[in-house]
């Protein structure tokens, strides 16, 4: 099963991306997909509170770290497992701008589909994943082709994603609403 | 948006884009049965002005009304949800982009906020 959490900056969406995929696991292994890379010290700051977190659960993950390959993911996964991609913005931008798929509508969204069947791999292959997204949406519609171009992709990525997805949520101010389906309790 | 509103590819259907070009007039659109804007704080942003939009909104609902089976479907993007520009322009866009669209709801028999594919009825 496919699950997708999306939230605003810091809503709380990974803690509840978290608390969900250690619920799902019930005993399989869990792992952690983690796309943000350590490009300043903000970032760094960040990598390493969500680290800290996660260190301090009862749940051992398993790390997969930025830039890492999908489908060696695809293939260390066993039925009970459960992953969590946190989170397709950071991936998505990774897989864009580095190098030149944003440029076309076609290109962008084939880098879309393959993301989409990279997740769907996962999920033929394990219990669960988990994916964490942002709500970027209602901050105004960039001029830059780059920017505009990653917005669009992105919602079509979140549309088919969530009509895909058995549950689907999206957390303000640490509080879930749920959206579609039945959230894992 | 086609699922929803039931647009199929059997009816003729003029799209506008507002992030590729300005709207045009009602004037001359006889045989389309369904007109669909999208993109439409885009195109508030080459026209800041609420009261001039609405004249247009007013326009495409006399031309909805003037013969049977006539849809008129507006797409826009939430622009309004954000930090208060600090820029008096993108200041003024927002807020004509709000008023906009509280006119074009108090038109609409319809009005449907989306999030990632799944429709809530506002209206």
């Amino acid at each position: 099963m496919i699950v997708f959490v999306s939230g605003a900056a810091r809503s709380g969406k990974s803690e509840a991306a978290e608390v969900c995929a250690i619920r799902l696991s019930c005993g399989g292994r869990l792992h952690y997909i983690a796309t943000a890379q350590a490009v300043d010290e903000e970032m760094t700051e960040r990598i390493r509170r969500h680290q800290e977190r996660r260190a301090a659960q009862a749940a051992h993950w398993t790390v997969w770290e930025a830039p890492f390959s999908s489908r060696e993911i695809a293939a260390s996964l066993r039925p009970n497992d459960v992953v969590l991609l946190d989170c397709l913005t950071a991936w998505l931008a990774h897989e864009l701008f580095s190098g030149e798929s944003w440029k076309t509508d076609a290109t962008a969204q084939a880098t879309a589909r393959r993301l989409l069947d990279g997740v769907r791999a996962w999920d033929a292959a394990c219990r669960a994943v988990v994916i964490v997204s942002n709500e970027l949406f209602s901050g105004g519609v960039p001029d830059d082709p780059g920017t505009f171009r990653y917005m669009k992709t992105l919602g079509s990525l979140h549309q088919q994603l969530v009509a895909e997805a058995a549950a689907a949520a999206v957390v303000e101010c640490g509080l879930l609403r749920v959206k579609k389906g039945r959230w894992p309790r | 948006m086609r699922e929803r509103y039931g647009i199929n590819d059997g009816v003729h259907i003029v799209w506008h884009n507002g992030y590729l070009e300005p709207y045009r007039s009602p004037d001359g659109i006889e045989t389309a049965k369904t007109v669909v804007f999208d993109g439409l704080e885009a195109a508030i942003r080459l026209r800041p002005d609420a009261d001039e939009w609405e004249s247009y909104f007013r326009a495409w609902q006399r031309w909805e009304a003037a013969a049977p089976n006539r849809t008129v479907v507006w797409i826009g993007t939430d622009v309004t949800q954000g930090v208060v520009p600090v820029d008096p322009e993108e200041r003024r866009w927002r807020d004509a982009v709000g008023m906009c669209y509280q006119r074009l709801a108090s038109l609409c028999c319809r009005v449907d906020r989306l999030w990632c594919g799944l429709a809530e009825r506002l209206k």
